[in-house]
């Protein structure tokens, strides 16, 4: 294989079977040893363009310079790890908050604590052929998210900037 | 002049003429800047393109915004999308976290992504199916009564539905077309584009990011930047076409080509190539023709316990500014680089490529054990330019731009409290500024504003047409 | 077509004209024929017709012979070092403006930067003998140059002169700079009340953070801007895909993007004002563009995201953080550009592939996260998607793939450098780049205009490039009525 790590070790009385991502820009030029995900088995590697000029051979007990960002499993159902499980798989720092969702955050205020329409459902509040207003009435539309904003003001949480 | 030349008038003198003309002559010109432009009132004052009125058939980024300058400029813009889905852009969102809902009533759980940010504002926003034989009609009468058109379909797309420049222009000889997209007429014309192909194929990719020495690749412009630079020179072409069209009445065809726009700005690069067979590369982030002049990797962060991984990580870079002889001079005089200074004297000497290696190598050696806020002010203390790259709360949280007005939070019609970068940021008018009214609207919002208020649809029609998916 | 002919080689100065394009000609090879792409590309989509009506009504050839939009407008544009006011000015120009740059006696210092200091690649003018950097002569497209000392007296008056002869000044002159000299917006507006007037800045000439100078007069220029807001904070290779400190880092524009972004909005600015004036008021108006603005305005949703939920943009690479697919990734000659992220598009590429990689087909299609559009943007699935893609590109090169991948009716395109887009068919056809005949530097390739493809009045570049001051005696004349003897009294004395 060459780069991905189809790794078919034993590890727990079957074959491991799990594929080993090497993403491009990472391992495009790079040698040393990496881990599978799954079973933690020791690959060295030497990729050259792309290309895999000596490798995957088997190191076992060394301890592996990197891991995969992402490792998945064909024949069950594509179970995967993604990135950032320790001992398994590199962790991917460089990113926008220190969680990482990849789904809808449901945003009921701003950053300063005034309302913002990024959560759902939302009410329906059309008219003719999908046509709206030009305003939110937020009170009659959501009116425990006005009562947790009328808290806010309470609170003196909201803010100018 | 008076009639007896002998009488002296103030308003025959030169200098102010009352005693608000001299304050605001005697005004230091920060504050003289900050009356002028006045950030917060803009609507207390006229637009610049009032009473021109715009379709814009777009998706996407390029095309939307060569109209959406038109729109914070005061256009009147008819934004038309296609049924229940409307622009694709709208389902899009940064790492899939960021919506605003609804999409319209019908999808109650779908939003539209921040991705539809800042390429559509101000528009009313109708649905229509316009390659049915049946919606021509609405169609031709936007077309009739409207100043131009920006689309961005495939080429030839329009004209297989009967609405292309050539079927238009007879109906409307003031129209202006405009057609943007990828390649334009030629042996690649179908093919099609976004914002990062423009960027790969018309060579600015070849020109950023590290050298392939510094272990780098060719780097994308982050955003999709090209996309918006090329809508923002439609919008030139647009506007310079309505002057003409001031005096002579005529409309016209604009073909532009997104993927060309990144070409133009390549600087030296062509006539360099052109002449001496040089091809231009991947310079990091030194620059070809200054030095010093780059952004060094210091020791520390700013942020070493923010829980945010750009502050906590990534506040570490600093530009250096000190390529004039005398700055490069202090600048080797604060940071030890003695040896350097006399080996290169002058920029030129310092802007050959191994000379750069040398300098920056040093300078990030002397920074190795500070922070970026250290060496900028180490900088800055001893009257050079230095500066941090800053990130997206650093912007939002200077001064700076706040008391310009060109970073401000809005209050939204349908979607609420939104932190605005856009429409104020792209250029300051004293008379007539740019505005926002309104972000987006949903899908089709505005169908009974403008098929019944201005079309003069009976609401009936609208809403079987709307059954029909037809809007 | 120059003749074939022997050339000897001693040193490298031998070698430096040998690419000259009187020597050279370009594009090496002829682009494709008309017949050939009415053949290959029109008739292939059963646009003929279609197709020739645009080459009839479009072709940049013809536009030598239609009208130019802004024909009688003047500008007057004062600054130096950037790129903003030559862009700016550069696009009046082409579109049929006069623009008058302003220079000191000595050159805007812009003419003097060359690429890694060499002094062999700027060009001599074979009038005046004046050398010149390619990074100026490209943007100066029409301006005509006249050289003032604003410094001196006389100076300043020929300049008000000229602005009272003008549409519109671009001022591109450090903060307040044209204010102290008595020749800013409120110093010329009383007696001009019809002037637009327009600054352009890196982080503007007004605020805290404004343009500032070093303590020796150096300028602020770009990509200070892109440091100021953020642009350069989110480009670059992460540091999970690259080592910090080897392209792992946040990285800058190859040129300096932010002085494009404010030029062309500064023209923007310029031809509303001017709109209004004309249709609506009869009065100017003071303007003010800057370059991390502009390029502020078009960082997408950025700061708008902070405000939404704290996010801070991070850095991506050749890849976008939104959408799948829709990046670079090297292949065997280079780097191939993919995009199509809607289900039609995604699928084809996945047909595309498998095609001479079956384990692509199996490994993408199969798996339950990426057959849903909004799924297959996390980043995990990046991952994944980028490394079979690239497992299928590293055997295969640029033009290989883009065959390819557009038979397929893919959005795709290899990443060029400059001698290879020069050649590329459909560039050169069009052309995108294209050569210029002038009279001073001999013919000069250069990127043309994407505005030039008009049916009415396509924007054209008529001159490229202009010796420091070349213009003064016929700009001097004709619209201060000041003759040559005085002129020349001037140049003397230090004013022109
Ligand atoms: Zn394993």
């Amino acid at each position: 294989m060459c780069d991905i790590i189809w790794c078919k070790k034993d590890f727990e009385g079957k074959p491991c079977n799990t594929i080993n991502y090497l993403d491009p820009y990472c391992f495009w030029n790079w040698e040393g040893t990496i881990n599978c995900a799954e079973c933690g088995a020791v690959y060295y590697i030497h990729m050259i363009q792309g290309k895999m000029y000596r490798g995957p051979e088997d190191r076992p007990g060394e301890k592996p310079d990197t891991s995969p960002l992402y490792a998945d499993k064909p024949l069950e159902g594509y179970r995967f790890y993604g990135a950032g499980i320790p001992d398994r798989t590199r962790p991917f720092e460089c990113l926008p908050r220190h969680i990482y969702l990849g789904v809808p955050d449901m945003v009921k205020f701003s950053i300063r604590n005034r309302p913002v329409r990024g959560w759902r459902p939302q009410a329906p509040d059309g008219g003719i052929a999908g046509s709206y207003q030009f305003n939110w009435d937020l009170k009659r539309l959501s009116p425990d998210v006005y009562e947790e904003y009328q808290q806010k003001i309470k609170n003196g949480e909201v803010t100018e900037w | 002049m008076a009639k007896d030349p002998r009488e002296t008038r103030i308003e025959d003198l030169p200098g102010p003429k009352s005693k608000e003309e001299l304050e605001e002559m005697k005004m230091p010109y920060e504050e003289y800047c900050k009356a002028q432009f006045d950030p917060g009132n803009e609507f207390s004052k006229p637009q610049s393109l009032k009473g021109i009125r715009w379709l814009s058939t777009t998706m996407y980024i390029f095309t939307p915004h060569s109209v959406s300058n038109l729109a914070e400029l005061g256009a009147d813009v008819i934004k038309v999308e296609m049924p229940r889905m409307g622009d694709p852009m709208r389902h899009c969102a940064p790492f899939n976290e960021t919506y605003l809902y609804p999409l319209h009533d019908s999808r109650p759980m779908t939003g539209t992504g921040m991705g539809y940010l800042n390429a559509n504002p101000n528009e009313y926003h109708i649905t229509m199916d316009y390659h049915l034989p049946e919606m021509k009609e609405a169609f031709y009468s936007l077309v009739k009564m409207s100043d131009g058109l920006t689309e961005c379909y495939r080429p030839g797309t329009f004209d297989r539905w009967n609405q292309s420049f050539r079927f238009l222009q007879e109906m409307n000889p003031r129209f202006i077309y405009v057609w943007g997209g990828g390649f334009g007429y030629g042996p690649k014309c179908f093919g099609g584009s976004y914002d990062i192909l423009g960027q790969a194929h018309a060579g600015l990719a070849s020109v950023t990011g590290m050298h392939e020495y510094m272990g780098g690749h060719p780097l994308k412009h982050s955003n999709w930047c090209i996309d918006w630079y090329s809508g923002t020179q439609i919008t030139f072409g647009i506007l310079a076409a309505i002057h003409w069209r001031r005096k002579t009445g005529l409309g016209t065809m604009i073909e532009f080509s997104q993927v060309q726009a990144a070409t133009r700005c390549l600087g030296y690069a062509a006539p360099l190539y052109g002449r001496f067979g040089i091809v231009r590369q991947r310079w990091g982030n030194w620059d070809t023709q200054l030095c010093a002049h780059g952004i060094i990797l210091c020791g520390k962060s700013d942020f070493p316990d923010a829980e945010n991984p750009q502050d906590r990580l990534e506040a570490r870079y600093a530009m250096v500014s000190a390529f004039q002889d005398e700055d490069w001079k202090e600048l080797c005089a604060i940071t030890g680089m003695k040896d350097l200074m006399d080996k290169y004297k002058s920029n030129n000497e310092r802007a050959e490529g191994e000379a750069q290696i040398e300098i920056y190598a040093a300078l990030e050696k002397w920074a190795e054990d500070k922070s970026r806020g250290e060496v900028c002010k180490t900088l800055q203390d001893a009257g050079l330019l230095a500066e941090p790259v800053c990130n997206d709360r650093e912007y939002y949280e200077d001064e700076h731009w706040r008391m310009r007005g060109t970073v401000r939070w809005m209050d939204d019609p349908i979607f609420g409290d939104i932190l605005q970068h856009g429409t104020y940021a792209s250029g300051l008018l004293s008379k007539t500024p740019r505005r926002l009214f309104w972000i987006w609207r949903p899908v089709g919002a505005d169908n009974v504003k403008i098929y019944h208020e201005l079309l003069g649809y009976p609401t009936k029609t609208i809403e079987e047409w709307y059954e029909k998916a037809w809007l | 077509m120059a003749e074939k002919r022997d050339i000897e080689i001693n040193s490298r100065a031998d070698t430096i004209d040998l690419m000259n394009p009187d020597i050279r000609p370009w594009p090496v090879t002829p682009p494709p024929s008309f017949e050939e792409v009415m053949e290959k590309t029109y008739a292939k989509r059963k646009a003929e017709d279609f197709g020739k009506w645009c080459e009839d009504n479009l072709r940049y050839e013809y536009c030598w012979g239609k009208p130019e939009a802004l024909q009688g407008f003047k500008f007057v544009c004062c600054g130096q070092w950037r790129m903003g006011n030559m862009f700016c000015s550069g696009l009046l120009c082409e579109a049929g403006a006069e623009v008058i740059k302003v220079e000191p006696p000595g050159g805007d210092p812009l003419r003097k930067l060359t690429p890694f200091g060499r002094e062999e690649y700027k060009l001599e003018s074979k009038i005046t003998g004046a050398k010149c950097g390619l990074d100026f002569l490209h943007e100066m497209r029409g301006q005509k140059s006249v050289t003032i000392n604003l410094e001196t007296e006389e100076g300043r008056a020929i300049y008000k002169t000229l602005c009272s002869q003008v549409d519109g000044v671009i001022d591109e002159m450090p903060p307040g700079y044209m204010d102290s000299i008595g020749l800013g917006y409120r110093d010329l507006c009383e007696e001009m009340p019809r002037l637009v007037y327009c600054n352009i800045g890196v982080r503007g000439t007004w605020g805290p953070y404004k343009d500032k100078m070093s303590k020796f007069g150096q300028w602020t220029l770009e990509p200070f801007g892109g440091c100021a807001n953020a642009f350069i904070h989110n480009t670059g290779f992460p540091q999970d895909q690259l080592p910090r400190g080897k392209g792992g880092d946040p990285t800058r524009s190859g040129v300096w993007f932010a002085d494009f972004c404010a030029g062309e909005q500064a023209a923007n600015t310029l031809l509303a004002a001017l709109y209004w004036r004309d249709e609506m008021s009869g009065e100017g108006q003071f303007c003010e563009v800057s370059g991390a603005e502009c390029q502020n305005e078009i960082l997408d949703f950025d700061i708008s995201w902070y405000g939404f939920n704290k996010s801070i943009k991070a850095r991506t690479g050749a890849w976008d953080p939104n959408l799948n697919q829709y990046e670079w990734n090297p292949c065997r000659d280079g780097y191939m550009m993919i995009g199509g992220q809607t289900d039609r598009l995604w699928y084809r590429i996945g047909m595309c592939i498998e095609r001479d990689f079956p384990q692509f087909g199996r490994l993408i299609h199969e798996d339950p996260i990426l057959k849903e559009m909004g799924g297959r943007n996390a980043l995990n699935m990046l991952v994944k998607t980028y490394t079979l893609t690239t497992r299928w590109l590293r055997d295969i090169n640029r033009t290989e793939a883009e065959t390819k991948l557009l038979e397929y009716e893919i959005a795709a395109g290899p990443v060029l450098f400059i001698d290879e887009l020069s050649e590329f068919p459909h560039f050169k056809y069009r052309p995108w780049v294209c050569t210029i005949d002038t009279d001073h530097y001999g013919t000069i390739l250069f990127s043309v205009s994407p505005n030039a493809y008009a049916q009415a009045t396509p924007h054209r570049t008529k001159v490229l490039g202009r010796p420091v001051g070349y213009d003064n005696y016929e700009i001097l004349q004709k619209w201060c009525g000041i003759g040559q003897t005085i002129v020349n009294e001037y140049i003397e004395k230090g004013v022109m």
